[in-house]
């Protein structure tokens, strides 16, 4: 009967360990009894077996996932191909020449230059010979666990629209993200801890702030919490007000529990009413979970130098990069570390306009170690075969300097890099490939609707079934598109 | 029966097939074939979804016999007596419909037509005209003309007291659901004031009602409620939720948008008046061309660019990428009209014919070519009266202006006159390198080499510049071309904190590139070396310009064949030389000009404020001994002050009025400006004639679309009489028109299922903004159209439907929960109680500074700002929470933005304001206990309730626990809840127990 009105398409269609969010605190139960003991049980679970999804969490996915949860990267700007992961002897030789034949210039500010050879030179790296320019020289020694796809191209060559559809598959404001997709679609492992974490630059916001983690239209609970990494509270509204003791914190909450209590047993079908009471909880755990989860005291020495926690010139970044292990260990969902804040000058993200060297030595000294550390400590702790890691940036570079004369390169969406590392993916594979001087792609084109279909694929999710009614359309992180890409899978 | 539309359909087109294909299953010989009855539905059911249409599948279209024949590209689907054609061989093989093979009889059917020769009956067949499973077609019922039902049997029953209370009452009856009893008066008052205003009931109002809750006071309550400003405010942000109302734009750069607020308040106003919803329609699509053209009309048109908007993307260079920026732009532009008005996503046929209902990829480009001279922006909002009032004020104040800016110039002329006597005995430093040309300035003499613009004027020997009246000098041509070069400038600031202004800059004829030593453009106070782009631009290591306004600085720029730029100010390196990306530029003789004040043509804030004493431009990069030498020779030792020094006290007097006289004049200015002169709602250009695209893509542009209306409503013609040439303002003149139609049917029907929604939590159709396949169907589809014709009847005024509504029985019931009936109804679609709700965001804000005493009731205005902001190109925004009565108006007011997310209300599902919005979500997490539990604006709330309430019971306790309760949830504390207080209040302060109060679930939901 209560279906009967609705659209089709707007019954729950996500997979199956969803409920309607909006009572996914009381879900299963009735009674406020029950709420306390499941409340224990899922402690026990969680507790006795760290960043493990319960047994039979996964059971009604679309596919056996492969992966339990993902950490993304994304390095703001536009991360070149040319200088980091394809490697092109051809354009060697043709330095200096004239694009003319290739491609007509897709930059952002319309200065055609000549072709320039990659500023760094390139070595084979790992078993898998794969090719690394000696900018990355962590991110190589990890080669062999690296799946490279060379042949992603994106819908605009402006970055905001650029990153908007790396995040959330579409160019514009508004539509949830990866991870808020995720958060909707498998829920949480551990109640204590949002689904979805973000981890802004230490040197600043991506441009667009909060826009780049929205949920868009889907319930609000799914969006992701930025966590500051500075060393105050990493959430808003986390620590008891000053002066208020935590005797007598907890007397108030006693007193608003026998409150909200009496309420709710005066309404007993309406489950919000207990649903509330829950989150209180939730809420007190949180204000112990989350300081627990991004303090680095327990950390031992080796680790902090792995990642080179004491290193300046990573400004900050290391610290990210440990903070999501920990979480991905305490069972977040996604994590998302933004590599590089937003646009202006001076530079502090990959947008190297002006000089590629310049400004990709700097931005690779904040990158390359710390996420080849995160790589290496979540392979230690045999993490890696269920955690997704993703690393992506909005855009290529163009072969071709901006201006004649020039040392940088402007943007370029035909033609990019990213890799996947860990769960389900072949370790050292290179996927698709370029044209001679990395201006198109020449084989197996990677969209990113593709990207995301794959991701969700290892989550054990057809991108297809994940949908949510918006205005009208069933809306999907991959809209009507999204392929798998077959290749890559191990 | 509430489906009964749809499935009349389902079985008028199961009638057409189904007799058909019993006969086929059951006998032996073919039946007689009846192309309209029988084919005419199954191609278009079956095939024409792919094969019609601009851009038809393989190239075949089915939609008459012609088109059939000619076929596509495997060739002719039918051929005149011949059975086994190719349509036959696809659909036989089950090739065809792909993934859905025709089911046997159907087969037969179709085999039947075949071998009758294929006759056709009335074609082209229209594939839109019939619903089917998967489609709506123009026979959709939230298309058809509204219907007057005549009411049931159950309108007799007590319990009615309207035809809304019928028609629930009808289908609670038909489910074995009866109503539930009236609600407690105390809950109905506060249910009734946080639905229409907003804010919760005063305990006085609350006793008043009690001692009187007769339906006599119940419809008093609802008149004053609906006459309260606050209604408006409560209201309107619905409605700014629906239109993606935002106060910044978003993407990149997410600026704020300081002067977007008059919509706001425009929105709110309409609520207020209960402006006609026709005229309001009409005014947001149209306002700006509407006779007479009033302010209130221009404001209205905000809501097509009130969202969010690509700064970067519509400056870039690449024109592809600039034309997909702004497909996507109207893109946004034409489902908010759509979504909004006619409940229908317009937006879903950008590409292709929309999937689900019946829109024509043609009608979304003909509504693009109504609305394609729109564009986002800000634009002065005086009506055209007011406009000429203004002008001549301004006329005025500029002229005054002058005058006493040509005696503060006779003044400083004779004060440079003497001052030079008296230096006579100055130490003559030698000359500097001779340059290409240098400008020096002579009073009464128009400059040699060059001209003035704006309301440049030469004072002193000085170029004089004022950036309000856009001032500059150009240069004639340059006599050989330059490659290394530098450029030299003598220059005063008035004003250390302009920017954007060049003292002196070399651009060229025809791309309008340039070099230019620019003051304050990107960082406050310093210099760079500007160019066109930012190519040859960095952002420099060095201090910001600490000489006092009105002294002479020595500024040079140095760009040497090296491709290094470097900057100095008073002969000395400002900071070290660079080398930007981009290349040296050529500037060929002939081709490129010199500006002085100026940065280049078409900056409009590249305009500088202050003199220019001589500029020079030298054909060679000069090293750091020859800058510091032309440094020293310049000798403009003479400051404004020692200038004024050489005056006499009365000259001075004089000079110092005519200054403050300016002073005067311009702040005038600026307040007359201030006062609402500009809004962003946006500017209008008439546009190139609008045609199709293919499949959406700026690269594959067909047919010339006329504007037009949607032509699926058939009720309205959608032709508007307009050629693809027609003026701008003509064009959504006319569609306005079309909209606001009293025979179209869905503007009405969608609004008055939004009020109903607004009032009940769900609506009739349970998706808003959206009446077509995808959307819901109506619950209550008769008091539906009873409800939208009552409005149209009414003259479109809400504010009746509001009281028809909140007087009814059904709006009157208890919420309690009932095991049996949520057995049948668990989400009360059917009404047999009050549905239960959250408070939004705001409300849950406004609320808890109503019963803490703290609510700023000011009404309107510029938004206050609970941020700080940051800038690093892009606008960063850091929410704050002060103690401050501006920051105690209602949230409503709050300055909306989009990635400044505010910790409370974002834990209480504030949408992002660029998303529409048409029914808000209603999470319950950890991270909302938090907020509630922690935040500082909570927590002092609760301080100012407990003061509150126990100043209003003199200091006595249990009065004041009495009093508490009162305010925050409109009854008095039960005995054991009063004794609970106590003890806690007397532990722990009376703001414990409040704090908890602002906290419960009573306080937080309506019942």
């Amino acid at each position: 009967m209560s279906n009967e009105f609705l659209p089709a398409a707007a019954q729950p269609v996500a997979p199956a360990p969803l409920v309607p969010r909006r009572h996914f605190l009381s879900s299963s139960s009735g009674s406020l009894a029950s709420i306390a003991l499941s409340w224990l049980l899922a402690r026990e679970s969680s507790a006795t077996t760290p960043g493990r999804v319960p047994a039979g969490a996964g059971s009604g996915l679309h596919f056996p996932a492969k992966a339990k949860r993902v950490v993304q990267i994304f390095c703001s700007g536009g991360v070149s191909h040319l200088e980091t992961f394809d490697h092109k002897p051809e354009l060697e030789r043709l330095d200096g020449k004239s694009l003319e034949g290739m491609g007509e210039n897709l930059g952002f500010f319309g200065q055609p230059g000549m072709l320039m050879k990659s500023v760094y030179p390139f070595a084979k790296h790992g078993e898998s010979g794969s090719w690394v320019s000696s900018l990355l020289p962590h991110l190589a020694s990890c080669a062999d666990d690296l799946c490279f796809i060379h042949s992603m191209v994106a819908k605009s060559n402006n970055h905001t629209p650029a990153t908007f559809q790396m995040n959330s598959g579409f160019t514009l404001n508004g539509f949830p993200c990866m991870g808020a997709w995720l958060s909707y679609g498998l829920g949480t492992v551990n109640e204590d801890l949002p689904a979805f974490v973000v981890l802004p630059d230490p040197r600043g916001q991506p441009a667009g702030g909060s826009i780049n983690w929205t949920s868009g239209f889907l319930p609000a609970n799914h969006q992701g919490v930025a966590f500051r990494t500075d060393g105050v509270d990493p959430i808003a509204d986390l620590r008891t007000p000053a002066g208020l003791s935590p005797a007598d914190r907890v007397a108030d909450l006693r007193l608003l529990e026998t409150m909200n209590s009496d309420f709710a047993r005066l309404h007993p079908g309406d489950t919000d009413f207990a649903a509330r009471l829950r989150s209180y909880e939730l809420a007190a755990r949180m204000q112990v979970s989350i300081p627990e989860a991004t303090s680095f005291d327990d950390e031992p020495a080796a680790v902090r130098e792995l990642y080179g926690i004491d290193d300046p010139t990573n400004k900050g970044f290391s610290r990210n990069c440990l903070m999501a292990r920990r979480l991905l260990e305490r069972g977040v969902r996604f994590v998302q570390l933004f590599n590089g804040g937003s646009f202006g000058s001076p530079r502090i993200n990959w947008d190297g306009h002006e000089n590629m060297q310049e400004n990709h030595d700097t931005q690779a000294a904040t990158m390359d170690r710390p996420v080849a550390a995160l790589i290496k400590d979540l392979k230690d702790r045999g993490m890696l075969d269920d955690t997704l890691v993703v690393w992506s940036t909005e855009f290529g570079r163009s072969p071709v300097t901006q201006g004649i004369g020039a040392t940088g390169r402007d943007h370029h969406p035909k033609a990019f890099t990213c890799f996947l590392a860990g769960a389900g993916v072949k370790g050292g594979h290179h996927h698709g490939a370029t044209d001679d001087v990395g201006y198109g792609v020449v084989e197996d084109e990677v969209t990113i609707p593709d990207f995301h279909a794959t991701i969700l694929h290892l989550l054990g999710i057809d991108h297809e079934k994940l949908t949510y009614y918006h205005n009208g359309v069933n809306r999907r992180l991959t809209d009507v598109h999204g392929r798998l890409i077959r290749g890559i899978l191990s | 029966m509430s489906l009964r539309p749809f499935t009349l359909i389902l079985i008028a087109i199961g009638a057409a097939i189904a007799p058909a294909l019993g006969t086929a299953a059951e006998a032996p010989q073919l039946p007689a074939v009846d192309f309209d009855r029988q084919i005419a539905p199954l191609l278009v059911s079956r095939c024409l979804e792919c094969h019609s249409g601009l851009d038809p599948d393989g190239g075949l279209s089915l939609i008459d016999a012609a088109a059939a024949a000619k076929g596509g590209e495997s060739g002719p689907a039918l051929e005149p007596g011949k059975t086994e054609s190719l349509l036959w061989q696809r659909v036989e093989g089950d090739e065809m419909p792909p993934e859905h093979p025709l089911p046997p009889a159907e087969k037969a059917l179709l085999r039947a037509w075949l071998e009758a020769g294929s006759p056709w009956g009335q074609t082209p067949l229209d594939p839109l005209a019939f619903s089917t499973e998967k489609r709506a077609g123009r026979d959709w019922w939230s298309l058809q003309p509204l219907r007057e039902t005549p009411l049931p049997d159950t309108a007799l029953d007590p319990w009615a007291r309207g035809p809304i209370d019928a028609w629930v009452l009808e289908r609670l009856g038909a489910s074995g659901l009866a109503p539930s009893r009236p609600a407690d008066p105390k809950i109905l008052i506060r249910r009734l004031f946080i639905d229409l205003i907003g804010l919760p009931p005063s305990p006085e109002q609350v006793d008043a009602f009690m001692a009187d809750p007769s339906d006599v006071a119940w419809a008093g309550l609802v008149d004053e409620l609906l006459a309260s400003p606050h209604y408006g405010e409560r209201w309107g942000r619905h409605w700014l939720d629906i239109v993606r109302y935002t106060e910044s734009e978003g993407f990149e750069y997410d600026h704020p948008r300081d002067r977007a607020w008059h919509y706001r308040d425009y929105v709110i106003r309409s609520f207020n008046n209960d402006k006609p919803y026709d005229r309001f329609m009409q005014e947001q699509l149209a306002g700006d061309v509407l006779e007479p053209v009033t302010s209130d009309g221009i404001i209205a048109t905000s809501m097509l660019v009130c969202g969010a908007w690509d700064r970067a993307g519509n400056a870039q260079a690449n024109a592809t990428q600039r034309a997909n920026t702004r497909e996507e732009e109207m893109e946004d532009m034409i489902s908010v009209v759509g979504q909004t008005f006619l409940g229908l996503t317009l937006n879903c046929a950008r590409c292709h014919r929309h999937k689900f209902d019946p829109v024509p990829q043609e009608d979304y480009f003909r509504i693009k070519a109504v609305f394609d001279g729109v564009k986002h922006g800000e634009r002065p909002i005086t009506s055209p009266v007011e406009i000429a009032v203004r002008e001549r004020e301004a006329a005025a104040r500029t002229e005054a202006i002058a005058a006493e800016r040509t005696t503060i110039a006779d003044l400083e002329r004779e004060g440079a006159r003497r001052a030079a006597q008296r230096s006579h005995n100055r130490v003559a430093f030698p000359p500097g390198p001779a340059p290409l040309i240098r400008w020096t300035f002579r009073d009464g003499a128009q400059p040699a080499g060059g001209k003035l613009h704006g309301g440049a004027e030469i004072v002193a020997g000085r170029l004089r510049l004022h950036k309000e009246t856009q001032s500059s000098f150009e240069s004639d041509p340059i006599p050989e071309s330059i490659r290394e070069k530098t450029l030299e400038a003598w220059v005063v600031l008035s004003d250390l904190d302009q920017g954007g202004g060049a003292a002196i800059s070399i651009e060229t004829s025809a791309d309008r590139d340039f070099d230019a030593l620019v003051f304050g453009e990107r960082q406050p106070r310093k210099w760079i070396a500007g160019s066109g782009g930012f190519v040859r631009t960095h952002d420099l290591e060095a201090p910001p310009e600490t000489s006092p306004a009105g002294q002479p600085i020595h500024m040079a720029a140095v760009y040497r064949a090296d491709n290094s730029i470097t900057l100095y100010r008073n002969g000395e390196r400002y900071a070290p030389p660079y080398v930007p990306a981009a290349g040296l530029r050529t500037f060929e003789k002939g081709g490129a000009t010199v500006l002085l004040g100026l940065r280049h043509h078409g900056a409009g804030n590249g305009f500088l404020d202050g003199e220019i004493l001589q500029a020079a431009l030298h054909a060679t990069a000069l090293d750091d001994a020859q800058v510091a030498a032309t440094f020293r020779a310049g000798g403009f030792a003479f400051s404004k002050g020692e200038i004024l020094a050489c005056l006499d006290d009365a000259q001075r007097a004089s000079h110092a009025g005519a200054t403050a006289r300016i002073d005067g004049l311009k702040k005038e200015a600026e307040a007359s400006a201030a006062t609402a002169e500009l809004s962003y709602v946006g500017v209008r250009v008439e546009p190139p004639p609008t045609a199709l695209l293919h499949r959406g893509s700026v690269t594959s542009p067909g047919a010339i679309m006329t504007p037009a209306g949607l032509s699926s409503i058939t009720a309205v013609n959608a032709d508007l009489g307009l050629t693809p040439e027609a003026p701008e303002a003509e064009r959504r003149k006319r569609f306005a028109a079309w909209i606001a139609d009293p025979a179209n049917p869905l503007p009405a029907r969608v609004i008055a299922n939004r009020i109903w929604q607004y009032h009940f939590g769900r609506g009739l159709v349970a998706t808003p903004s959206d009446f077509g396949l995808n959307g819901g169907r109506p619950s209550h589809p008769e008091l539906l159209d009873s409800l939208a014709g009552e409005l149209v009847r009414g003259g479109w005024r809400l504010k009746p439907l509001h009281r028809a509504i909140l007087l009814s029985s059904t709006y009157r019931q208890a919420s309690t929960h009932d095991e049996t009936a949520a057995a049948i109804d668990a989400d009360t679609i059917l009404l047999w109680r009050y549905p239960p709700r959250r408070l939004e965001a705001e409300v849950v804000r406004d609320a808890m500074l109503a019963v803490s005493g703290e609510l700023n009731p000011a009404v309107g205005g510029p938004s206050f700002r609970p941020f700080t902001t940051t800038s690093f190109n892009a606008t960063f925004y850091h929410p704050v929470d002060r103690d401050d009565p501006q920051y105690n108006r209602r949230t409503v007011y709050r300055m909306n933005v989009n990635s400044g997310k505010e910790p409370l209300l974002d834990a209480f599902d504030c949408p992002s304001p660029s998303v529409k919005t048409p029914t808000r979500g209603e999470t319950i997490t950890p991270l909302q206990a938090l907020a509630l539990m922690n935040n500082s604006f909570v927590q002092r709330q609760a301080d100012r309730l407990a003061g509150r309430a126990l100043e209003a019971a003199g200091g006595e306790l249990t009065v004041a626990i009495d009093r508490a309760y009162e305010l925050a949830l409109g009854r008095r504390a039960t005995a054991e809840e009063r004794h609970r207080a106590v003890t806690a209040a007397q532990a722990r302060g009376l703001a414990s127990v409040c704090w908890a109060l602002l906290n419960s679930s009573e306080f937080l939901y309506v019942q």
